[in-house]
C-alpha cells in the first residue's frame, strides 16, 4: 500500500505537525502576518453571516419570551428603583474615596488601578468543541485589545482574549480553564460579595463533566457558604476587580485536607451571544 | 476550465463560515457543546470517496488549518492534521467512485468517529483534556456522528452531482 517515497513524505509531515503543535502550544506574544491576514479576512466574511442570523434567531426567541414580558418588566422596575438608591449612595462613597486618596497621597498608578474601560464587541463566530471552545470578536489590536484581557457578557465572566490580530481577536472561554494546560487562562483570584475582606480562593479549572468551575485554596475558617455570589477580587492584577463569576454550589474539604474547595455554577451561559464586553485594563508592570 | 474546482473550494469556504456562524444559532443551546458540526469534513469525505484521496488530503490540511488559525485557543495544526489524515486514510480504504448511498453514509459515520478520536488523541498527548475516552464518546462524538449522518443525507444529491461534473472536467482536461 505504501511505497518508500510516500512513507517518507508521510513521516516528514507527521514530524512537521508535531513540531508545529508543540511550537504553538507555548505562550505567543504576536501572530505572524499570514495568520493575521487569514483571521482578518475570514472575520470580515463571518461578520456578514453571524449578525443577521443572530437577529433572525433573536426574533423567534423574542416571540417565545413574549408572555414573560410583564413579569420581567415588574422585576426590572424594582431593580431600577434599587439602582437609583444605590447610585446616590455610590456617589457619596466615591467622593469620599477620592478625598481619602488625595489625603493619603496615592500615586497616579494607584489611582488608576481600578479604572476600567468597557468596550462592546460583536461576536463573529463560535466553536463549542469540548477540546477547544473559543469565539471570535470584532475588536483587534487596532482597537487596543491586548492579550489576556477579560471578556464579559451581561451575566458574568465569559473568557479571556487568547490571540489578537489586527481587526479580530479570539476569546478562550472559561470552559477551557485547566491547570495542566501550560497555555491556559491563569487562575482567577476570587472572593464573595459582602465577604470581600474575609473570603479568598483561586478559581483554577472547569469541569466539563459537571459543567462547574472549581475554586481551590480557600483558607480554613473562611465564611464561604453555598449561595454566595463569587466575584473576581483583582488581586494579582490580571483580572479586573468585581467581575461576576458565579454562585457557590457546595463547599468541601480540598485534596490535602488543609484548604477547602468550592464548586461554582458559572453565571454566564456558554451559548450564543450577539455582543460581549471587553474590559480594558491599565497597562501595568507585573 | 477550472470552474468546478473553484466552485468546490468556494463551497467549502462557505460551509466553514456557516458552521461557526449560522449553525450555533440553529443547534439548541443544550446540545451546543455536544454537537460539534464539521460540514467541511463531510464534503471532504465525499471528495475522498468519489474523487481522489490526494485532493481530499490537501483540502483537509488547508481547511483544517483555516479553522485552527481562526479559532486559535490552544494549539495550531490539530484540526489540520486530523482532517487531512483521516480523509486520506478513509480514501485509502473506501475510494469507490460508484459507492451507493448507504455505503457513503456509513463512511461518514466512520470518518467522523475517526476524526474526533484522532483529535481526542492529540489533545491527550499534549495533556489538554482530563476526561476519559468513554466519556468523550458518549458526550460529544456520538451526537456529532449522528448530526453528520443527517447532514450527509441532506448533502448527498447536490454533492454527488457536483463531483460528477468535476470528474468530467478533469477527464476532459486529461484528454486535451
Amino acid at each position: 500500500m505504501f511505497n518508500n517515497k510516500r512513507l517518507f513524505i508521510l513521516l516528514i509531515t507527521l514530524v512537521m505537525f508535531i513540531v508545529l503543535m508543540g511550537f504553538s502550544l507555548g505562550p505567543r506574544k504576536a501572530l505572524t502576518w499570514p495568520e493575521n491576514f487569514l483571521r482578518d479576512t475570514t472575520g470580515f466574511v463571518q461578520n456578514l453571516f453571524y449578525k443577521p442570523a443572530g437577529y433572525i434567531a433573536g426574533f423567534f426567541e423574542d416571540i417565545g419570551n413574549l408572555k414573560d414580558l410583564a413579569q420581567e418588566n415588574e422585576r426590572l422596575k424594582i431593580l431600577a428603583a434599587q439602582y437609583a438608591r444605590d447610585k446616590a449612595q455610590y456617589n457619596f462613597i466615591e467622593s469620599e474615596n477620592v478625598r481619602l486618596e488625595k489625603l493619603n497621597k496615592f500615586t497616579k498608578a494607584q489611582e488608576n488601578m481600578y479604572k476600567y474601560e468597557y468596550h462592546v464587541a460583536q461576536v463573529l463566530g463560535i466553536t463549542t468543541e469540548p477540546g477547544n471552545s473559543t469565539l471570535v470578536i470584532n475588536l483587534g489590536s487596532k482597537d487596543g485589545v491586548k492579550l489576556n484581557m477579560s471578556v464579559i457578557s451581561d451575566k458574568g465572566l465569559v473568557g479571556v482574549v487568547s490571540q489578537v490580530s489586527n481587526f479580530t481577536s479570539t476569546v478562550k472561554l472559561m470552559t477551557m480553564m485547566d491547570v495542566n494546560d501550560p497555555n491556559s487562562q491563569p487562575a482567577i483570584a476570587a472572593t464573595a460579595i459582602e465577604k470581600v475582606n474575609s473570603t479568598f480562593g483561586m478559581i483554577e479549572r472547569y469541569d466539563p463533566e459537571t459543567k462547574k468551575l472549581i475554586m481551590n485554596r480557600i483558607p480554613p475558617g473562611d465564611p464561604i457558604k453555598p449561595g454566595d455570589e463569587i466575584i473576581s477580587s483583582g488581586i494579582g492584577g490580571l483580572y479586573p476587580r468585581g467581575l461576576v463569576i458565579g454562585k457557590v454550589d457546595s463547599v468541601d474539604v480540598g485534596e490535602f485536607g488543609l484548604t477547602s474547595s468550592a464548586v461554582i455554577t458559572p453565571a454566564a451561559e456558554f451559548e450564543d451571544w450577539k455582543e460581549l464586553i471587553v474590559v480594558y485594563t491599565e497597562e501595568r508592570v507585573e | 476550465m477550472k470552474m468546478r474546482r473553484s466552485i468546490l473550494i468556494l463551497l467549502l469556504f462557505l460551509l466553514s463560515i456557516l458552521e461557526t456562524t449560522i449553525l450555533p444559532w440553529i443547534i439548541p443551546d443544550a446540545w451546543q457543546t455536544r454537537i460539534v458540526p464539521n460540514l467541511v469534513f463531510i464534503v471532504i469525505l465525499f471528495v475522498t470517496v468519489y474523487h481522489h484521496r490526494h485532493t481530499a488530503l490537501v483540502l483537509g490540511l488547508t481547511f483544517g488549518m483555516l479553522h485552527d488559525v481562526i479559532f486559535y485557543g490552544r494549539i495550531l495544526g490539530a484540526h489540520s492534521f486530523t482532517m487531512g489524515l483521516s480523509a486520506y486514510l478513509i480514501g485509502l480504504v473506501f475510494q469507490i467512485p460508484r459507492a451507493p448511498l448507504p455505503m457513503m453514509l456509513s463512511v461518514v459515520l466512520l470518518g467522523s468517529l475517526l476524526a474526533d478520536s484522532m483529535l481526542f488523541g492529540i489533545y491527550n498527548v499534549f495533556n489538554l483534556n482530563q476526561q476519559p475516552y468513554s466519556w468523550a464518546i458518549m458526550y460529544h462524538m456520538l451526537p456529532t456522528m449522528l448530526f453528520h449522518f443527517a447532514m450527509a443525507l441532506l448533502l448527498y444529491v447536490p454533492l454527488r452531482r457536483q463531483l460528477e461534473y468535476l470528474k468530467k472536467e478533469t477527464l476532459k482536461e486529461d484528454n486535451a
